[in-house]
């Protein structure tokens, strides 16, 4: 199982006069069961490739196979599709519309036809996986706050139960620790369940912690691709193209520039400290 | 799906007609347009065609993005045409079947209604094109300064039309955001009746109207930040001014008067 991209192009606004060709040439294999961060500095591309991905725009050129079958062709259920990949949009918290949050949890899973029954489960434990309480299910969505209203709208798309999960900036603009609750459910959703997740995100830090592959994207391009501590050796690369690499891997990078005997390639705070105090002691 | 829709669209463009003062470009068209219905023979129509494809050559916008202001007309052009086609009563009795009678004088009504419309519609959208938002509704600020005297707020309803004029592109894009991200959770637009299908719109007008309203306050309270309190005493930042350019513009406007108005006395058709 996997998702295939085949010199895939999109343009925006093909005969608007002001075409933006957002996605050049892309090439990608994404594998079952992989975890991957998705980076590019603002304008790069990543939501235009994200929404490729369950076929809500369809490329101006190339092919997309989702299993080995060609989502262009004539007989695709793209719906399907949309169920199988399921997307949270960028600012997802903008999409409520219902009158409970129960009620908007359930309104995926009910456009999926399933059973009462298992209607209410899903969106049960989508929204203790999230973390809201009981006490906040039969309120009004528009009475949450930014970073529970999130949470619901990413609990209306885990109750759908995708093979892949695709998320574009889900922590933008949450504190620290409802960031690292939500990145948390993820690894822990992809470890347990096996589903493929694909995290678009500008924080270096965050794709260091839990990714194992890394994309980069500059203007439509992918340039980089591996693993996290591959890639955060081209630390100039990155910042030229207005990334950069976590605090950690910079403090390491100045250190082995200094002569330092450091061995191996940390990344996480952890990785750091523990690599720091070995060539220390 | 959304972005077909081309009111108030801009085409950047370095030209003559886009430097050109938006008044002029007002008037210009004022006047193009009650041009098109003061003459009845052809020979004015095709004086307008030859006037209107100088301009346009002169904007460097494509006759594509032009001519495309007519489709969404094309339903009332085909009415508006088989109704002067149907209903004009005259002599030269063409074809005569039933209850229908096509003269000759109606064959005529409909062609020139329909050169009329489309005219009409071709000529503001070539100034629409070629006129930022914010330039019109200064124009048309300026050019009804007069009625302030008769208690109009003309300040606030121009700055009103350019606040609606703004945000149409930026609601016709979160519409499309939103009907993606329901259209992710499985939402169905196309399938059903009448009834389920406005049913179905509901996950989209909720969030629409929720965020249309919240930047309708960030707005207000934003322009409260900058002291906005009105016309009174407000200065411009580009004031506008008539250049040599402009008069010229009004010289030739009176040009295709004149030309207009002489063509009709000396040809008779
Ligand atoms: N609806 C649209 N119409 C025209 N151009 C668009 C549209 N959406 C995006 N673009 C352009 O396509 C390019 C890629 O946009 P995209 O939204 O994929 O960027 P991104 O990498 O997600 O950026 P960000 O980090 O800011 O979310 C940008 O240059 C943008 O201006
Ligand atoms: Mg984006």
């Amino acid at each position: 199982m996997s998702i295939k991209l085949q010199d895939v192009n999109y343009i925006y606004g093909i005969g608007t006069g002001q075409e933006k060709h957002a996605l050049k040439n892309i090439n990608l294999e994404i594998n079952d069961g992989e975890f991957i961060g998705l980076a590019g500095h603002t304008g790069s591309g990543k939501s235009t490739l994200v929404q490729l991905l369950n076929g809500l725009i369809r490329a101006s050129s190339g092919t997309i196979y989702y299993n080995g079958q060609n989502i262009y062709d004539k007989l695709y259920n793209m719906r399907s599709l949309r169920s199988k990949v399921g997307l949270v949009f960028q600012y997802p918290e903008h999409q409520l519309f219902e009158t409970t949050v129960v009620n908007d949890v359930q309104f995926g899973p009910k456009n999926l036809g399933l059973p009462q029954l298992e209607i209410e489960l899903r969106s049960f434990k989508a929204l203790k996986m999230v973390g809201i309480g009981d006490d906040l299910l039969d309120v009004s969505p528009f009475a949450l706050s930014g970073g529970q209203k999130r949470r619901v709208a990413i609990a209306g798309i885990l109750a759908m139960k995708p093979e892949v999960l695709v998320l574009d900036e889900p922590v933008a603009g949450l504190d620290p620790a409802g960031r690292d609750e939500i990145l948390g459910l993820l690894k822990k959703l992809h470890n347990e369940n096996n589903i493929t997740v694909i995290l678009v995100s500008h924080s270096m830090e965050d794709i260091a912690k839990y990714v194992d592959r890394m994309l980069v994207m500059n203007r439509g391009e992918i340039v980089l691709d591996g693993k996290p501590s591959k890639i955060f050796c081209f630390e100039k690369e990155l910042e030229k193209i207005g990334l950069g690499v976590p605090e950690t891997v910079k403090v390491i990078h100045r250190l082995q520039d200094a002569g330092a005997n450091i061995i191996g390639e940390p990344i996480t705070t952890e990785e750091s400290s523990e690599a720091i105090y070995r060539w220390l002691v | 799906m959304l972005r077909d829709i081309t009111i108030g669209q801009y085409y950047q463009a370095e030209s003559v007609i886009h430097r050109l003062d938006p008044r002029v470009k007002v008037i210009a068209t004022f006047i193009y347009i009650i041009s098109l219905f003061c003459f009845n023979q052809l020979s004015g129509y095709i004086i307008a065609a030859f006037f209107f494809y100088c301009i346009v050559k002169l904007s460097k916008v494509p006759f594509k993005f032009i001519t495309r202001g007519i489709k969404p007309i094309i339903f009332m052009l085909i009415f508006t045409a088989a109704l002067n086609l149907l209903w004009t009563s005259g002599e030269h009795v063409l074809i005569q079947y039933g209850f229908i009678t096509i003269t000759s004088e109606g064959v005529k009504k409909m062609v020139f209604m329909a050169l009329r419309l489309i005219f009409l519609i071709i000529g503001s959208s070539l100034m629409t094109l070629t006129t930022t938002p914010n330039q019109l509704t200064d124009a048309i600020e300026n050019l009804f300064k007069p009625l302030n005297k008769l208690k109009v707020p003309v300040h606030e309803l121009a700055m009103m039309m350019s606040i609606a004029l703004r945000f149409i592109p930026i609601l016709v894009e979160e519409t499309d955001k939103i009907m993606k991200a329901q259209l992710a959770r499985g939402a169905d637009f196309e399938s059903g009746n009448i009834i389920q299908r406005v049913k179905n719109m509901i996950p989209i007008f909720i969030p629409l109207f929720v965020s249309a309203a919240r930047r309708a306050s960030d707005l207000a309270l934003a322009m409260d930040a900058r002291c906005y309190h009105g016309g009174e005493g407000r200065t411009k930042m580009k004031p506008l001014k008539y250049k040599r350019q402009d008069i010229l513009a009004y010289f030739v406007m009176f040009c295709y008067i004149c030309v207009i108005v002489v063509t009709g006395k000396i040809l008779p058709v």
